[in-house]
């Protein structure tokens, strides 16, 4: 399932070069938008950093499920035994992967753009986010799919329970970009709350997918 | 034997009626042709049939199991071709049916025998959406009997197909049993042995068999 999302993608670049567009503008508009200096640069870059991942994240994963429904390849795909969970499971995977190439081009840009360091811990905190948000985004892209307002819907349905990744993914994005503040644990925190989602997702799904 | 058995089958979409107590009997073996003008119920009986759709009310039974409990077991053994073909565009022909192989757990070395079977074998490494409506629709087909179903339902399969559709239809569904929904009488007078025709989603008159024009 994710390798056929990944082929699509890759022979027909819809979705990666828009969104990669789209997170450089985010930041280039920031550093126009804010007077970033070396002192203030560690407390704004990541608000902007989750700002751009949260608008790109929306877009990545209402797609997962709208471009089926478009095609009308939802149906043909359920009408098949294979496990409603793995179909949510290779979707999620294939729209985190896209996400996560977002990534590669955000982060380099923001270390750029606001000088802060690019460091293993910013980027392994924007990963363990990055799943959780992926789950949860494709689960509820799911569920609006067949909705004609899904565009506010989903909105609307995912950012309450994205809050938590970008509570957290901040402040460990803050603390390594040496900012201070924030739990010491917050990449600890991320992980339970990726496996708790992962879970209950994977649950959810038959119930989301199947009429 | 029979391979369907449907009783007082009811559809409500909100306050319209899709489906008004349709009884049904397939036997195997059978191929059933579902006529009926536009927005007769054809689509909707056919949904309920694979599987796709639950009744509002009624009882379906496919190969003894409660169609409506067992979807996912009797999906292994169904297949549908529904209206829209549902292929992914950026995929080939042959890609298209590997995707679905895994989904079905089905060798991939079928996909050469499908596609020899539905007249796209030279059209293999094109992207589906390069491929004309009609070779998409003999794709889809091919699609649907990808893993030798017991049981075809197919919805409209005539249409986009050229003058060998018919054979097509009848290559894929011999030794199967089928139920299609057409608007060509003809075309179900060579394929089927028994006609169910609905008006407003009730069956009119009774299931007819068809004299077979030699």
């Amino acid at each position: 399932m994710a390798r056929k999302d990944l082929t699509s993608e890759w022979r027909t670049r819809e979705l990666v070069p828009a969104l990669a567009q789209f997170v450089v503008l985010a930041l280039v508009i920031a550093n126009f938008g804010f007077q970033i200096d070396s002192r203030n640069a560690p407390a704004i870059a990541p608000g902007v950093l989750w700002m751009a991942l949260v608008f790109a994240g929306l877009v990545a994963f209402g797609r997962a499920f709208a471009a089926e429904r478009e095609q009308s390849s939802l149906e043909a795909m359920l009408m098949t035994p294979a496990s409603p969970a793995a179909i949510f499971a290779g979707k999620a995977l294939a729209a985190a992967l896209l996400l996560v190439l977002c990534e590669a081009v955000l982060l380099p840009a923001l270390a750029l753009f606001f000088s802060v360091p690019l460091s293993f811990e910013v980027v392994s905190a924007v990963l363990l986010a990055t799943v959780g948000m992926a789950v949860l985004g494709c689960l509820f892209a799911a569920m609006v799919a067949r909705v004609r307002a899904r565009e506010l819907l989903l909105p609307l349905l995912t950012l309450p329970l994205w809050i938590p990744f970008i509570v957290f993914g901040g402040q460990a994005v803050q603390v390594a970009m040496g900012g201070g503040g924030g739990t010491g644990n917050a990449s600890g925190l991320l992980i339970d709350l990726d496996i708790l989602f992962v879970v209950l997702t994977s649950l959810a799904a038959r119930f989301v997918l199947d009429d | 034997m029979s391979v369907i058995v449907a009783a007082s089958l009811t559809q409500r979409f909100g306050s319209e009626v899709g489906l008004d107590g349709v009884d049904l009997d397939v036997d195997a073996g059978e191929h059933l042709a579902v006529l009926g003008d536009n927005g007769a119920g054809k689509t909707t009986l056919l949904r309920i049939l694979a599987t796709a759709a639950r009744p509002t009310s009624g009882r379906i039974e496919i190969f003894g199991l409660n169609a409506t409990i067992e979807r996912r077991r009797l999906r292994g053994v169904i297949g549908f071709v529904a209206h829209a073909p549902g292929l992914y565009p950026a995929l080939s022909a042959a890609e298209n049916l590997e995707f679905y192989c895994t989904l079905q757990g089905v060798d991939r070395g079928r996909v050469g025998e499908v596609l020899e079977l539905v007249g796209l074998a030279e059209l293999a490494r094109r992207p589906a959406d390069k491929l004309s409506r009609g070779a998409q629709q003999r794709l889809a087909i091919g699609r649907a009997v990808l893993h030798d179903p017991k049981l075809l339902v197919l919805d409209e399969p005539d249409a986009s197909l050229d003058s060998g559709g018919a054979d097509l239809l009848a290559r894929v569904m011999r030794g199967r049993t089928a139920v299609i929904a057409t608007h060509d009488h003809a075309l179900a007078n060579r394929l089927c042995q028994r006609t169910l025709v609905l008006r407003r989603g009730r069956v009119v008159g009774v299931p007819t068999r068809l004299r077979v024009v030699q």
